[in-house]
């Protein structure tokens, strides 16, 4: 019987935080469990079999979090797993109702709006850099070797990719807020 | 922050922010808040943890309420001077919105 399992990329896959939390919550119903989250755990995430548990998971970006902030979650019975990036990744076991960290409307949106927020950093940067790469092959093709030119396209072409594909990232989340 | 401008940011008020409000009357932390407010609803309202560090967070950058004590890492916060005015502009709100539909309410369904 297998006790572990590998996921690769789990928090590019789920993109919208209630779907990542409702994955981890799936996966902890299946008995596969997470201990600690760390900075790699969006790239890579081991889970380790065992006792089929009901957890609320909680995922919560925050790029600058005050000191009384961990504090608070932990008042309220949350265990504090750890942070991938900036996101902090909280849990509690349940029997009966779903415990809900944003009980409110304001505070639901308020969390989709800070993880937009930071994809829109990594968006922008692509999108410069696609930008930027695509002049100097316009501009400055007279004066670029044919290679220098074809790997000046190359990379304007995989940062113009990049930078749709987080764009559809950002709309899905805002659009998923929504409803 | 100042009043007129708090006005326009606060007024309507949430739900939440108003309970937020009014626990503060007294002193309270972040998990007293929570109990207070599921008292004074009968449990209707039950805050998360995220929803009041956000309200905190907003509150006390605006001017509304301030920190007391942070023992332990265990913020207690009061509403301000600022933070009452808000409050009776909300409560003047609702009581006006009361007025209106008491009638209703009185008549048999």
């Amino acid at each position: 019987m297998k006790t572990k399992k590998i996921v690769f990329f789990p928090a590019f896959k789920r993109v919208v935080p209630a779907d990542f939390e409702n994955w981890l919550e799936n996966m902890a119903a299946e008995g596969w469990h997470i201990e600690r989250v760390r900075q790699w755990s969006s790239i890579i995430m081991i889970f380790k079999k065992g006792k089929s548990k009901k957890y609320r998971f909680v995922y919560d970006l925050r790029a600058i979090a005050g000191k009384d902030y961990i504090s608070t979650y932990r008042q309220f019975g949350w265990e504090n797993l750890g942070r991938m990036a900036s996101v902090y990744i909280w849990r509690m076991e349940y029997d009966g109702k779903r415990p809900e960290a944003f009980t409110d409307n304001d505070s639901i949106a308020g969390r989709d709006k800070r993880t937009i927020a930071a994809v829109s950093v990594s968006f922008s940067l692509f999108l410069l850099a696609a930008l930027t790469m695509s002049i100097a092959a316009i501009f400055f093709s007279g004066t670029l070797s044919a290679n220098d030119r074809t790997q000046l396209i190359i990379g304007a072409v995989f940062f113009i990719v990049l930078a749709v594909l987080l764009g559809t990232v950002m709309l899905y989340i805002h659009k998923r807020g929504r409803q | 922050m100042n009043e007129e401008k708090a006005v326009k940011k606060y007024i309507p008020m949430t739900e939440t922010m108003f309970f937020i409000l009014l626990s503060l009357q007294q002193e309270h932390h972040g998990y007293g808040i929570m109990q207070y407010v599921k008292q004074l609803t009968n449990n209707r309202i039950i805050l998360g943890a995220g929803t009041i560090y956000n309200s905190l967070s907003r509150l006390e950058k605006d001017g509304l309420i301030r920190a007391l004590s942070d023992d332990d890492r265990r913020k207690t916060y009061i509403t301000t001077g600022l933070g009452k005015k808000i409050l009776k502009v909300e409560a003047k709100r609702l009581a006006e919105l009361y007025k209106n539909v008491k009638s209703l309410l009185e008549e048999p369904l």
